[in-house]
C-alpha cells in the first residue's frame, strides 16, 4: 500500500511531448483505472509510474519520497505486462517466484509464498509447465501470480485483458475484482475498455492526448461527464449528442431548440446567451419510448434494429442528426417503424460550445 | 505516528524522542534519494563493463595490428637494415608490379566463379533436400556439409593427391571423357587457379547450402500457400516466389563472399604457393612472400592496406545499396 | 499418370539424383581414407579402391607419432577460445541490443572491420606482439588472439537474436529487481541459447581448422595442433602415401565426428533465427 503523487510530470520523446504537465494523487489502497483511447498517453503513464520511463520534468512520489529516478524494485512495484512477458525458460513455479529470487528472499518463504499465490490463482496443477504449454487465461494469471507474491506497495497492470477472448475477459474481470478485495496493494490499471474500468476502479482517470480529462468515481462520470469527450467516451454504446441552439434564458433555465426539431429545457449552472451553438447529450439507455399522442413525444423513424434479447437497439437517422435507443423491455421493432421518443430533460446534459458541460441535473434516474 | 508511552509526563524526552525519529526518517528519505543518484551513476560505468573485454581484444589483437600495418606501409627499407619515410612509394611500387595486377584478375576470377556457382549448387540442394526429402534430410545436410569442417590443411594434400597426371584419380576420370594431363592442373600457369577453385568451391559449397536451407526454413507458409492457390506450383513456384524470397540468404552469401575471397589463403599457399611462376598468387600469399620471404614489410603492409580498403569499399556499397547484412537471421527490414 | 504415382516417382527420382550428386561429392574423403588402408604397393595405384584393405598404416603413424598430445594441444586452445567468444561476445551483444548503451553502435560497426582484414597481414604485427609478450609457443598466444577474431561474428549473430527477443521480458526483469547482470545471466542467455549453441559449434570449428596463425605461433612440435602437423607428415611420408593419408584421416575424423554428433543443434540453432522472422 502506498500513496502514489505524480507532480506535474512532462515526458517527451525526442521532440514529440507525449504527456504535457500532467499532476494526479492516487490515494493508499485505491484501484485507479487509466482510460482512454490509443495513443492517450496511459500506457506511457504507467511505464513512468513503474520506473521504466524516465521522465522530462516532474517528480514521481511514493509515500511522500521522491523516486523519480528510482529503479522498479526500489519503488515497491510490480508490474503485469500486456502481453504477460513470462520467461519462456522457466516453468509457472519459478516464474512466480524469480522476483523473490533476485531479492534474496529464503528458499522456504519462496515456496510457500509461491504455494499461497499458486493456490489463490488456482494455477497449483501447472506449476512445472512451461508458459508455452499454457492458454491465455493460464498465462495471465501466472502473470498475476508473479506480481502478487512480491506483495508490491504498488500493484501495476497494463490491459492485462486485451489479449484474451470475450468469455474469458468477463471471467477475468471478475477474477480481478476479487483480487482487488484481498490484496492490501494501490492498484494502477491501464485499459482502453470503458466497461472494465466501470466495473473495477475505485476512480477512474479519463485521459485524452496526454491530459488528464476527469478523475473521478464511475458513476461520476457517468452521471456528471465533465465535458463532451468523458460524456462520448464513458458508456455503451455511447452517449447520443444532438447539436442546436440556445433560446432563450430565464434565471438558471435556459430552453435549447434542437435541430431535430424539438425543445428542451433544462437548468444550467453558467450563464448562457440565446443564439449560441450548444450541444445536448442523452445516453440511449434514458430517452423514453412512449406514443404519439403524447406530451413532448417526437416521432422518429427506425433505420436499424438491433434485437439482442435482453435489450434492443434502434438506431434512427434524421437528418444529420443520429439517435440511438436502448430499451431494455425487450420491445420488438423493426426497421422502417415509427417510434415515439421522449428525452426528459433530467436526463439530458447541455455542452457549451467548449464541449464543457454546463448542465446543472441532479443524478439521473436509473434507466426503466 | 503513535504516541509513545509516557509521553504525556516526560515532555522534554518526547521532543527528543520525536525530533530524533523524525530527523531519522528524513535522513533515510534523503539517503534513499542519494542513493538512487549514487546508484544511477555507478550503474552507468557497470555497464561498461559489458563491452570491455571485446574492446579490449580488439584493440590489442586487431586495432593495433591495423595500425602497425597502416604505419609500416608508409616506410620502406634501406640496404643497411633501417627504415626510412617513404611516403606513398611502397603502394605505387606495388601498384606497378605486374604481380598485383595478376593478382586482381585471379581475385576477380575467383570471385566471379565461386561465389555463383556455390549459391546455385547450394541452393539448388538447399532446395531439393528441404522440400523433397524427409527421412534423409538430416543426412544430405550433414553430408555435404562436411568439407567445411575438414581442416584445410588435410584438404590441401587429398587434392594435391587427386590432381597428380599419374597417379590421381582426376586422370583417371577425365580419362573417359578425353581430356590427359601432361602436369597436374595446379602446376600449370593456365589453369592452376582454376583447379585451386574448384577446390574452393568443394570445400564451400555446404555452407551456402546451409544458409539457403535456414532461408527455406523461414519461408512463410502462407505466403507459400498463396502463391499455390495463385497457380504457381513446381519449378515456377520455385523460380517466381522461392528465389526472390531468399534474397536475404543471397544477399548475406554474397557480402561474406566477397570478404571471404579476398581472405584466401591457407588453400592457396598449401596447394601451390601461388605458383607456378606466380600464376595462381592471390592477395594472402602475395602479402606473405613481400613480408615474410622477401621481408619487404614495407610493400606487404601497403598491399594489406590496399585489400583493407577494398574490402570494406566492397562491403558498405554491398550493405547500402543492396541492404546486405552479415547474417540473415534476426528479424527482416522493414 | 495418377498424381501420387507422380509425386512417389518423382521422389525417387530426385533423391537418386541427390545421391548421385553425394557420391561425387564424397569422391576426396573415400579417396582419403582409401589410400591410407592401402598397402605400399597399391598406394600409387590411380584407383579410387584397392582391395584387400590393411590397418597397417594407420597402425604404423599412430605408433610413430604423437597424436594423442598433438589432439589435445588442438582441444585445450579451441574450447578456451570457444569458451571465452562465447562468454564476451554475448557480453558484448547484450550491451548492444538491450542495455542500448551509448556509443556501443559505434563500436559494433568498428569490431565489424575485423572482419574484412585479412589475416595475412595482421600475422606479422602480431607475432612481434606475442613475442614481446613472451607468448610464442603458448596456448594463450594462440587463444586471444583467436578470440579477438571470433568475436565479431558471435557478436553480429547475438545481438541478432537479442533484438528479436521481446522487449517486455527484460522489463519484466527489471521490474521483478535484477541488474542488468542478472537480467543477463538469468533471461537473456536462456533466450537465446539456440544460436549460442550455434555459435559455440561455428566457432569451435574455425578455431581448431584455423591454420595462418597456429603455423606461426607454434613451432614447438609438442605444442603444435592437429591442423598444421600435416605439413611436417608430407615432407616425411612423401614415399609413403599410405601413411600420409592414415594419418590426414585421423587428422580430419575428430572435427567430422564431432560435427555428425552435434550437427542436429547446431542447424537447429541455425534454423531457430530464422523461424523467428
Amino acid at each position: 500500500m502506498a500513496t502514489l503523487t505524480i507532480d506535474k510530470v512532462t515526458k517527451a520523446f525526442g521532440h514529440t511531448t507525449v504527456i504535457p504537465e500532467l499532476s494526479l494523487t492516487i490515494e493508499d489502497g485505491e484501484f485507479c483505472v487509466l482510460v482512454g483511447p490509443s495513443g492517450c498517453g496511459k500506457s506511457t503513464l504507467l511505464r513512468i509510474i513503474a520506473g521504466l520511463e524516465p521522465i522530462s520534468s516532474g517528480r514521481i512520489l511514493v509515500d511522500g519520497v521522491d523516486m523519480s529516478g528510482a529503479e522498479p524494485p526500489e519503488r515497491g512495484v510490480a508490474m503485469v505486462f500486456q502481453s504477460y512477458a513470462l520467461y519462456p525458460h522457466m516453468n509457472v513455479d519459478r516464474n512466480i517466484g524469480f522476483g523473490l529470487k533476485i531479492a534474496r528472499t529464503p528458499l522456504a518463504e519462496i515456496a510457500e509464498r509461491v504455494g499461497r499465490a499458486a493456490e489463490k490463482l488456482r494455477l497449483g496443477s501447472y506449476l512445472k509447465r512451461k508458459p508455452r504449454e499454457l492458454s491465455g487465461g493460464q498465462r495471465q494469471r501466472v502473470a498475476i501470480g508473479r506480481a502478487m507474491t512480491r506483495k508490491p506497495k504498488l500493484f501495476l497492470l497494463d490491459e492485462p485483458l486485451s489479449n484474451l477472448d470475450a468469455a474469458l475477459r468477463v471471467g477475468m474481470r471478475v477474477e480481478i475484482a476479487r483480487l482487488k478485495a484481498e490484496l492490501a496493494s494501490t492498484m494502477v490499471y491501464v485499459t482502453h475498455d470503458q466497461v472494465e474500468a466501470m466495473t473495477l476502479a475505485d476512480r477512474i482517470v479519463v485521459m485524452n492526448g496526454g491530459h488528464i480529462e476527469q478523475v473521478g468515481a464511475p458513476l461520476d462520470l457517468y452521471h456528471r461527464p465533465a465535458n463532451l469527450f468523458v460524456a462520448g467516451f464513458i458508456g455503451s454504446p455511447a452517449m447520443n449528442f444532438l447539436k442546436g441552439c440556445v433560446d432563450t434564458v430565464e434565471g438558471n433555465l435556459a430552453t435549447v431548440s434542437l435541430d431535430l426539431g424539438l425543445s428542451l429545457t433544462m437548468p444550467v449552472s453558467q450563464a448562457l446567451r440565446p443564439g449560441v451553438e450548444v450541444t445536448v447529450g442523452i445516453r440511449p439507455e434514458h430517452i423514453v419510448l412512449s406514443s404519439e399522442g403524447q406530451a413532448g413525444a417526437f416521432v422518429v423513424q427506425a433505420s436499424v434494429v438491433e434485437l439482442l434479447g435482453s435489450d434492443t437497439f434502434i438506431h434512427v437517422r434524421d437528418g444529420e442528426d443520429s439517435l440511438v435507443i436502448r430499451d431494455s423491455g425487450g420491445r420488438m421493432a423493426r426497421a422502417g417503424d415509427r417510434i415515439a421518443i421522449t428525452l426528459p430533460p433530467h436526463a439530458c446534459h447541455l455542452f457549451n460550445e467548449a464541449g464543457q458541460r454546463i448542465s446543472d441535473t441532479a443524478p439521473a434516474t436509473e434507466p426503466a | 505516528m503513535t504516541q509513545l508511552p509516557g509521553a504525556e509526563t516526560r515532555p522534554a524526552l518526547f521532543q527528543c524522542k520525536m525530533a530524533s525519529i523524525m530527523s531519522a526518517e528524513a535522513m533515510r528519505a534523503g539517503a534513499a534519494v542519494a542513493a538512487v543518484k549514487r546508484r544511477s551513476a555507478s550503474r552507468a560505468s557497470t555497464l561498461y563493463l559489458f563491452a570491455l573485454p571485446a574492446t579490449l581484444l580488439f584493440v590489442v589483437f586487431v586495432a593495433y595490428p591495423i595500425l602497425w600495418v597502416a604505419e609500416q606501409s608508409l616506410y620502406a627499407g634501406k640496404t643497411d637494415g633501417g627504415v626510412v619515410f617513404a611516403g606513398l612509394a611502397n603502394y605505387t611500387t606495388i601498384l606497378s608490379d605486374p604481380t598485383f595486377w595478376i593478382v586482381v584478375r585471379n581475385m576477380a576470377l575467383w570471385g566471379a566463379i565461386t561465389i555463383p556457382v556455390q549459391m546455385l549448387i547450394g541452393g539448388l540442394l538447399a532446395y531439393f533436400i528441404e522440400r523433397h526429402t524427409h527421412a534423409l534430410r538430416g543426412f544430405f545436410r550433414t553430408m555435404f556439409f562436411l568439407p567445411v569442417v575438414t581442416s584445410v590443411s588435410v584438404i590441401s594434400l587429398v587434392w594435391v593427391q587427386i590432381y597428380a597426371p599419374y597417379y590421381g584419380i582426376a586422370q583417371e576420370y577425365l580419362k573417359h571423357i578425353g581430356i590427359v594431363m601432361m602436369t597436374s592442373p595446379i602446376g600449370d600457369p593456365k589453369t592452376a587457379i582454376y583447379a585451386l577453385i574448384v577446390v574452393n568451391i568443394w570445400q564451400w559449397t555446404g555452407f551456402s547450402m546451409l544458409m539457403y536451407i535456414a532461408g527455406i526454413a523461414n519461408l512463410s507458409s502462407e505466403v507459400l500457400d498463396a502463391a499455390r492457390i495463385d497457380g504457381a506450383r513446381g519449378w515456377r513456384l520455385a523460380v517466381h516466389v522461392i528465389v526472390p524470397m531468399l534474397a536475404p540468404a543471397t544477399k548475406s552469401l554474397l557480402l561474406l563472399g566477397v570478404i571471404g575471397t579476398l581472405q584466401t589463403f591457407p588453400i592457396v599457399h598449401l596447394m601451390t604457393g601461388g605458383g607456378p611462376n606466380r600464376a595462381s598468387e592471390v592477395f594472402g600469399t602475395f602479402i606473405f612472400k613481400q613480408s615474410f620471404v622477401l621481408g619487404d614489410t614495407g610493400t606487404g603492409a601497403a598491399l594489406s592496406v590496399i585489400v583493407l580498403v577494398v574490402a570494406l569499399a566492397l562491403s558498405l556499397i554491398q550493405i547500402a545499396v543492396l541492404g546486405a547484412r552479415l547474417s540473415p537471421a534476426g528479424r527482416e527490414e522493414s | 499418370m495418377a498424381p501420387l504415382a507422380r509425386s512417389r516417382i518423382r521422389g525417387v527420382v530426385i533423391h537418386s539424383v541427390l545421391f548421385i550428386v553425394l557420391g561425387f561429392w564424397m569422391v576426396p574423403q573415400v579417396y582419403m581414407l582409401s589410400i591410407g588402408l592401402r598397402t605400399p604397393a597399391q598406394a600409387f595405384d590411380a584407383a579410387l579402391f584397392t582391395w584387400p584393405v590393411t590397418f597397417d598404416n594407420f597402425v604404423t603413424v599412430i605408433r610413430d607419432n604423437p597424436l594423442g598430445g598433438i589432439f589435445l594441444n588442438s582441444l585445450i586452445i579451441t574450447v578456451a577460445t570457444v569458451a571465452i567468444v562465447v562468454a564476451v561476445s554475448s557480453l558484448f551483444a547484450f550491451a548492444c541490443a538491450i542495455l542500448r548503451l551509448k556509443g556501443s553502435m559505434l563500436l559494433y560497426t568498428t569490431l565489424l572491420t575485423t572482419l574484412m582484414v585479412p589475416l595475412a597481414s595482421m600475422v606479422l604485427p602480431l607475432a612481434i606482439l606475442l613475442k614481446n609478450f613472451g607468448w610464442v609457443n603458448t596456448y594463450i598466444g594462440l587463444i586471444l588472439p583467436y578470440a579477438a577474431l571470433g568475436v565479431p561474428f558471435a557478436m553480429v549473430i547475438l545481438k541478432a537474436f537479442m533484438e528479436d527477443a521481446p522487449r517486455e521480458l527484460f522489463e519484466a526483469a527489471r521490474v521483478d529487481g535484477c541488474n542488468p547482470w542478472q537480467t543477463y545471466w538469468h533471461v537473456a542467455l536462456p533466450l537465446v541459447r539456440p544460436a549460442l549453441v550455434f555459435v559455440t559449434i561455428w566457432q569451435f570449428i574455425v578455431t581448431w581448422n584455423e591454420f595462418f596463425l597456429a603455423l606461426i605461433v607454434l613451432t614447438k612440435s609438442e605444442m603444435k595442433t592437429l591442423t598444421i602437423v600435416p605439413m611436417q607428415y608430407s615432407g616425411l611420408y612423401m614415399a609413403n602415401p599410405g601413411a600420409l593419408f592414415a594419418i590426414l584421416t585421423l587428422i580430419a575424423l575428430p572435427l567430422i565426428l564431432l560435427y555428425v554428433l552435434v550437427q542436429r543443434a547446431f542447424v537447429r540453432g541455425l534454423l531457430a533465427g530464422a523461424v523467428k522472422g
